[in-house]
């Protein structure tokens, strides 16, 4: 077993490959003369197998948020699923903490489970013959915590994701989106160091949704854990992330920070996912900075490296004066300040 | 090939001849031979005794010795199990029946309200008044054994295929023989294992009921949601927790129907072993009095058993279902009731076993039978002998020999003959001009059958065009099966009987794919008429196979009629429910784009409907000819010469090597059928792209 290192990366992928269908790590030994890893996986699809994640390279530092991003059918579930081991790679290898998952023993795999990895599953995989409350404390029940112990503290998680008063409820009597709140509060009840999230908010109403995402940074402030968090819509990822990787057909084409994604996209398909993202509310202004500083500039707006370009727009505009509006006949009817347009373009948020 | 060659290009026409056709051409061509060189050799028809193996002799000798070596291992068992089963058998039979009844009734309640209440206090009253209380008791003593014997076995086995998909394939394939294989053919060795006594009865139907709670154990595990397999991996579950805490329990529905299944399985076979005797039950009942021709007392000993299998079937269908927690003081309040009742019953001297109030009502019946027969008894008979002499026999034995101047009115010459294949050379003709092929080799074949007969087609007729067939539906693995299958028993030398169950149960398919196709269409077309055969279907699903005969029995006596009657009763269902469901589960676009183009009903029943409910219809008649051969064996009991009859005979004699080849014969007949049915059902599934 690889000797533990507090400064590895919590989760570090190297090549890792994942091919359904017969014989599948035979084929993709041998399509590996066949050049580089788009040849490969074409190599591979003409023998109907399906690379649906294709020589993924990336490291999720400790205390990191890490959005995967992408279409329907892009490999982020099965991603995720071949971090956790919960289906076995094809080829490459994943180190948590260090450690080599592809080479645990079982048993170390339970352990690792029990104690330091949690996941929300797409569609919830909520255990139709227990209660809510049962549901939540199964992994405890799987630690060996004893039955007062396991209530306790399953009302506790319930309670973070507004749930309380429904914990003797079946799964089956409740929505969907009270459903996905049970799967958080399961993976929650641990307290897992690692956190894998398939779209967790997916099923929830705006409301709830941000209401959620806001409680889930104020978790992630507190407690700093590793999360890979998979989600389709961007304004999500953006706000949630510290990194976003992008993922097509298996491929992982971009990894960036919210501000690289949106500004500089490596190809159409990434510029695609951001064409509707204000811009000016994500990226700052060291984006931007030109190379050299200009000899004669007009007075300071007082503009600081981390701003956002709308906040920096805001503040370019109060050096103006107020400007005329006329009507229709040409006549001068009242004035706006610049600072005002620029101010009421942007969003509440700061 | 030449000769097909040259029949085809005597046609005149260029015709790109399908694989259909190429093999009933290649089926023909042996027919010709047969049909043509069958006087001068007659190994072609008849297989040589000389060749025959003695396949019984080899198979007594080599279970002999196997079961000798197991037999103190059994015994022991036998042993261990003669408790508990005494036991139960000593409780119901010592619990006064008003405690039994409230018992029931509670039950009923807890699980499914006021009506599985009143189902099951009435059905019970209804034992208690027949007078059969302790026989029943006897009997679900046994099925309270044999269950949960088979409900482990099944479930352990469904789990392990489960666990190593590897032995998935093996495991299905020891199911299927479990299924297919006659229960008589495994009682002898059974007997011989287990010592003569109820305790054979027991493991017999324990084997019977074990594959359907092993099948959808299996299923009910394969159908678990993979996110919830996997929140169990990700939560740190071992294995076995995996399965136990999660697995088996997210399955519980389709695990219950396994039980259902299980249930009714035990039931029907518990009845059916009674054969063996040595148990005062309600099957022993029901034969004993059907032997004598005590057609009242059998009909209200069949009703007992009728009144069980609906009882159990409907409760222990209730419990698959999710259902709303019940008010317990009032099942309480029942055995209150039942308490106080049975205080009472003490006091006043109430017999314990059952109040036989119906010993009238037997009589009644059986009067009643004795009128009806008797003013009705030409009508049945002649009924009876029309089907015979005009269908069952001409297809058993040809026309060339049942055609009879005391039946027909005249005697069939070789002028006959050669009007029939003349005939059959003409209505060919036409249809290969019309480009039918293969429907024109068809009626030559046929014709080559109707003068012959089933029971003597010549061997390689049988064989080939089995392997033909086979070649057709599912290419040469399934056809090279259907040959060395056929080809075992051939060469054993139960060919002729062999050829007796192939007639009987291809006649009752026959009847049933023709009657239950229209029933079920007509069910498809109309709801009233599927609210009435709805219940008929179910009820007669339910019952044991055993009570189809007391029926027939009472009309048409014994005598193969009779068997083709109740193996047609029994095999109908499935024919009409696959049909009807086919029919009506066309997808709704699918018709809506049909009424737009203009259809009328019954051109979409026939132009949309019905081919795509191709597959599923093909699936009813697999299992309608899976129920013909397990009905074959029990009506074998009722008069037939066929398999069946000798699978009794070895029972009888106690032959261990006979029994289970005929068994086996008998299996493998319904296990080629089976087979080249599914190839067929599957190649039209894959045609429609299902
Ligand atoms: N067990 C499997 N066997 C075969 N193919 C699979 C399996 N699981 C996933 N795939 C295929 O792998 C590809 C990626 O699937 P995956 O579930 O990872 O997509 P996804 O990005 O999570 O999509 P979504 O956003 O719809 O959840 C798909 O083409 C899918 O059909
Ligand atoms: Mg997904």
């Amino acid at each position: 077993m690889t000797d533990k290192n507090s400064t590895a990366p919590a989760i570090a992928v190297e090549d890792l490959w994942q091919v359904f269908g017969e014989n599948a790590t035979s084929a993709l030994r041998d399509a590996r003369g066949a050049g580089d890893d788009k040849a490969i996986a074409q190599t591979l699809k003409d023998k109907t197998l399906i690379p649906a994640v294709r020589a993924a390279n990336f490291e999720v530092k400790s205390g990191e948020l890490f959005v995967i991003m992408g279409l329907s059918g892009s490999g982020k579930s099965t991603m995720i699923r071949c971090i956790s081991r919960l289906i076995e790679p094809t080829a490459g290898s994943v180190r948590i903490d260090g450690e080599d998952i592809l080479q645990a023993s079982d048993k170390r795999l339970i352990d690792l489970r029990r104690h330091k990895l949690g996941m929300v599953f797409q569609h919830f995989g909520l255990f139709p013959h227990m209660t809510v409350a049962d549901n939540v404390a199964f992994p405890l029940k799987m630690q060996g915590a004893g039955k007062a112990e396991r209530r306790a503290r399953a009302l506790e998680v319930l309670q973070m994701v507004g749930l309380e008063g429904r914990e003797d409820t079946y799964p089956r009597n409740l929505s969907g989106g009270q459903r996905q709140r049970v799967g958080i509060a399961r993976s929650l009840a641990v307290n897992p160091d690692i956190w894998f999230l398939d779209e967790p908010f997916s099923a929830l109403d705006p409301l709830i949704r941000r209401q959620l995402q806001d409680e889930f940074l104020n978790i992630q402030a507190t407690l700093k854990k590793s999360i890979v968090f998979i989600t389709h819509d961007i304004q999500e990822a953006l706000k949630l992330a510290d990194r976003i990787a992008i993922m097509r057909d298996g491929e992982i084409v971009q990894i960036g920070t919210p501000e690289e994604i949106v500004l500089h996209p490596v190809d159409d398909y990434v510029a695609e996912f951001s064409k509707d993202v204000p811009k000016g509310r994500h990226a700052c202004v060291e984006s931007i900075l030109m190379d050299g500083i200009p000899d004669n500039m007009p007075d300071d707006p007082g503009i600081k490296i981390g701003m956002t370009l709308d906040t920096a727009l805001t503040k370019c505009m109060e050096l103006y004066e107020p400007v005329p509006v006329r009507n229709a006949e040409g006549n001068v009817i009242g004035a706006v300040h610049p600072h005002e347009l620029a101010n009421a373009l942007q969003a509440e948020e700061t | 090939m030449s000769a097909t060659e040259a029949v085809s290009q005597g046609a005149g026409r260029r015709l790109s001849l399908t694989r259909g056709s190429q093999a009933a051409l290649f089926v023909l061509a042996v027919v010709l031979l047969c049909r043509l060189l069958g006087a001068q050799f007659e190994w072609l028809v008849k297989w040589p005794a000389a060749l025959t193996v003695p396949m019984a002799d080899w198979m007594t000798w080599l279970v002999g010795g196997f079961l000798d070596v197991f037999k103190p291992i059994a015994r022991t068992f036998t042993f261990l199990v003669s408790y508990p089963m005494e036991w139960v058998g000593w409780l119901l039979n010592a619990v006064p029946w008003p405690m039994t009844v409230a018992a029931v009734t509670a039950i009923g309640w807890m699980i499914g309200g006021i009506r599985l209440a009143a189902l099951g206090f009435l059905g019970l009253m209804f034992v208690v008044f027949t007078g059969y209380w302790s026989q029943g008791m006897n009997t679900l003593a046994l099925v309270a054994v044999s269950v949960p014997l088979a409900l482990v076995m099944g479930a352990a086995i469904g789990i392990l295929a489960f666990e190593y998909p590897r032995m998935k394939g093996a495991v299905n394939a020891l199911l299927d023989i479990m299924q297919t294989v006659p229960t008589f053919a495994y009682l002898v060795p059974l007997l011989v294992l287990f010592g003569f006594g109820p305790v054979v009865g027991l493991i017999a139907s324990a084997i019977y009921a074990a594959p359907p709670m092993a099948r959808n154990v299996l299923l009910g595990l394969e159908r678990v949601d993979t996110e919830i397999r996997e929140a169990a991996v990700m939560s740190g579950g071992t294995r076995r927790q995996q399965l136990f805490l999660v697995e088996l329990p997210a399955a519980t529905q389709q695990i219950m129907i396994g039980v259902n299944q299980c249930l009714m399985a035990a039931l029907s076979m518990v009845i059916i072993a009674a054969v063996i005797g040595g148990f005062d039950d309600i099957g022993w009942e029901v034969l004993q009095t059907m032997r004598k021709a005590l057609f009242g007392p059998a009909f209200l000993a069949g009703s007992v058993v009728v009144v069980f299998a609906i009882i159990i079937d409907r409760m222990s269908a209730a419990l698959a279902e999710p259902r709303q927690p019940q008010n317990r003081t009032v099942a309480y309040g029942i055995l209150a009731v039942g308490a106080a009742v049975t205080i009472w019953a003490v006091l006043a001297g109430w017999p314990p076993s059952g109040v036989a109030a119906m010993d009238g009502l037997a009589k009644r019946v059986d009067e009643g039978v004795g009128v009806f027969t008797a003013t009705y008894g030409t009508t049945l008979d002649s009924i009876k002998n029309t089907s015979m002499f005009y269908g069952l026999l001409p297809l058993r034995i040809g026309l060339a020999e049942a055609v009879l101047p005391f039946t027909w009115g005249f005697a069939w010459t070789v002028k006959h003959t050669a009007m029939l294949y003349g005939a059959a050379l003409l209505i060919s003709l036409i249809l290969i001009f019309k480009g039918r092929v293969t429907a024109a080799v068809m009626v030559l074949i046929i014709a080559y059958i109707a003068e012959i007969g089933v029971a003597h087609l010549a061997w390689p007729v049988v064989i080939l065009g089995a392997g033909a067939i086979g070649w057709v539906s599912g290419g040469w693995k399934l056809a090279r099966l259907a040959v060395i299958l056929l080809s075992l028993i051939l060469i054993s030398g139960l060919w002729e009987r062999a050829l007796l169950s192939l007639y009987l149960a291809g006649a009752a398919v026959f009847a049933c794919a023709v009657i239950g196709g229209l029933l079920g269409l007509w069910s498809a077309m109309s709801t009233t008429a599927w609210m009435v055969l709805r219940p008929i279907c179910d009820f007669l699903q339910t019952i044991p196979l055993f009570v189809f005969l007391i029926p027939v029995l009472m009309f048409f006596q014994i005598g193969e009629f009779s068997a083709f009657i109740a193996i047609c009763m029994y095999a109908v269902v499935p024919m009409i429910r696959y049909t009807r469901h086919g029919l009506v589960s066309t997808p709704d676009e699918i018709i809506e784009a049909a009424t737009a183009s203009g259809a009328g009903k019954w051109q979409t029943m026939f132009e949309v409907r019905a081919p795509f409910a191709a597959p599923t219809i093909l699936l009813g008649l697999n299992q309608t000819i899976l129920y013909a051969f397990a009905m074959l064996v029990i009506a074998a009991l009722i008069g037939t010469t066929e398999l069946g009859q000798l699978i009794f005979l070895a029972l009888g004699q106690y032959d261990v090597g006979l029994g289970i080849t005929a068994g086996a014969a008998m299996a493998i007949l319904a296990l080629v059928a089976d087979r080249l049915v599914q190839g067929f059902a599957e190649e039209r599934r894959q045609a429609l792209g299902l």
